[in-house]
């Protein structure tokens, strides 16, 4: 190992282990660099709430869009944290309506080729689901709460 | 002459150590491969479909400027991705192939935290690929090699053990300890022993059922450990002191097995209980593990000396010559 490589990969090293201290010991993000922050809180709360994305079937029936296959290439988590932002910053009417609306064509365009198998909707609602934790998680599709936060419809054309 | 226990000379002294070329190339080849498989199936072009106003770049976009590609770009790219990854496994054009899977891994793999949320599942294979494309990680166990030989470029001249082959695997030793004391710092920053001893992991196992993660948790023993709160404290505790010793891993040869193992549990353990997706360092851990010391007995049992039957034209003997 020649000196100059020597010194090469002892610079890379340094960078790894430095830019992890780093972000550990400041508290601070830098992807990929990362001080791990998941679940360092302390949870209290026995009720909570989330963002949730519904359809609206051509009968009028809601189905709610809890598997991320129908949200695509979003998850539940990243959603939810997602709408929280647009919800909390300027403009927020506008930005939740438009991304609701792009979650409906993502969804239709993927139904249309066959990546999931959810029905044909009219529209689709974003809802802020509140829940009081069960022991057994019986109510989750029965939230005892829901605030309608935007309901949008396909763009003309794209109606089922 | 420098002192052994100066800080210059236990920092040589761990990183470079000399290692075999054949345990690097196996975490190479079988680290690469996972990777491969696992993210063969995962379409990163969608996310050019997300609307623009979904855009919150992370830092290391922002900084560079980096945009979202289009649908097309993003296929091509996520494409040549993955036929670098199977090419890296293999071994083959190993320098070239490592250092594409790092930059367009790096892209791709932070592609998503753009989108409205940093989640922390893939921050290792990221590293594990930049450390790959500064390795030489094609030494051995390679197409790469067996091209060399046949070509009577064989490398009886170089080294089949050298420093060159250690500090990959403690880097990723070092990056793994890192994520878990990190993790742990974080939880004893914010939330002191009452991260233990409050009813913090049973509530978090509750709403883990309410389809609010990246994945939803693969079995029910969540709830069923909630509906204790002795257990949920004990798993608690538990996933804190492994957390935080694990970093013991780096100094201690006998325990390492033993925090390595605890660690791939605990993981196992979030992802069955609580739903996050974790498995990209399940993939990680691959390259933590000595194949080479797996690999040996394999190879002996294999080229096992076989009995071979003589049998003797005018007496009825029959020797049984091992060779």
């Amino acid at each position: 190992m020649s000196r100059r490589r020597r010194w090469i990969v002892n610079v890379f090293l340094g960078c790894l282990v430095a830019g992890s201290l780093h972000d550990i010991v400041r508290d601070q993000e830098h992807w990929p660099f990362s001080q791990y922050p998941m679940f360092s809180g302390i949870w209290r709360e026995t009720s909570f709430s989330w963002y949730r994305l519904v359809g609206v079937e051509p009968d009028g029936g809601e189905m709610i869009l809890d598997d991320s296959r129908y949200i695509r290439p979003f998850d539940q988590s990243r959603m939810h944290l997602a709408l929280v932002r647009l919800a909390h910053g300027d403009d927020a009417e506008r930005r939740v309506n438009a991304a609701v609306a792009n979650a409906l064509e993502r969804y239709e365009r993927q139904r249309a080729i066959g990546q999931h198998d959810g029905p044909a909707l009219r529209a689709m609602r974003l809802y802020l689901f509140e829940w009081r934790l069960d022991p057994d998680a019986r109510n989750v599709d029965t939230p005892d709460r829901r605030q309608l936060i935007a309901e949008v419809r396909p763009a003309a054309g794209d109606a089922p | 002459m420098t002192n052994r226990w100066s800080p210059i000379a236990a920092w040589n002294r761990f990183w470079f150590e000399p290692g075999p070329a054949a345990r690097l190339g196996l975490a190479r080849a079988i680290f690469c491969g996972a990777a491969f498989f696992f993210y063969l199936p995962q379409d990163f072009s969608e996310w050019a479909t997300a609307a623009p106003i979904f855009w919150m770049p992370i830092w290391l976009f922002s900084t560079l400027h980096v945009p979202v590609l289009s649908a097309q770009s993003l296929f091509v790219m996520q494409t040549v991705w993955k036929v670098s990854l199977a090419a890296c496994a293999l071994g083959l054009c190993t320098r070239v192939s490592a250092t594409v899977a790092a930059v367009l891994g790096t892209y791709l793999l932070g592609l998503p935290h753009n989108f409205g949320a940093t989640q922390h599942f893939d921050t290792l294979v990221v590293f594990a690929l930049c450390i790959l494309a500064v390795s030489q990680a094609g030494d051995a166990r390679s197409l790469d090699s067996l091209i060399r030989s046949a070509r009577g470029k064989d490398h009886s001249s170089r080294p089949i053990t050298g420093p060159e082959y250690t500090w990959p695997i403690r880097a990723m030793w070092m990056l793994t300890a890192l994520v878990f004391f990190g993790a742990a710092t974080s939880k004893l920053r914010h939330s002191g022993i009452e991260w233990v001893l409050s009813d913090n992991l049973r509530l978090l196992l509750m709403r883990a059922y309410y389809h609010v993660s990246d994945g939803d948790p693969l079995t029910s023993l969540g709830l069923a450990v909630a509906r204790r709160p002795a257990l949920a404290q004990l798993c608690a505790g538990g996933a804190l002191a492994i957390e935080t010793s694990y970093i013991v891993a780096l100094f201690s040869r006998r325990a390492r097995p033993f925090i390595g193992a605890a660690g791939l549990l605990l993981l196992v353990g979030i992802r069955a209980l609580m739903g996050p997706t974790f498995e990209p360092y399940l993939i990680c851990a691959l390259f933590c593990v000595p194949w080479h010391r797996i690999e040996a007995p394999l190879v002996r049992l294999v080229t096992r000396p076989t009995p071979v039957s003589v049998l003797v034209d005018t007496a009825p003997a029959r020797l049984d010559i091992s060779i």
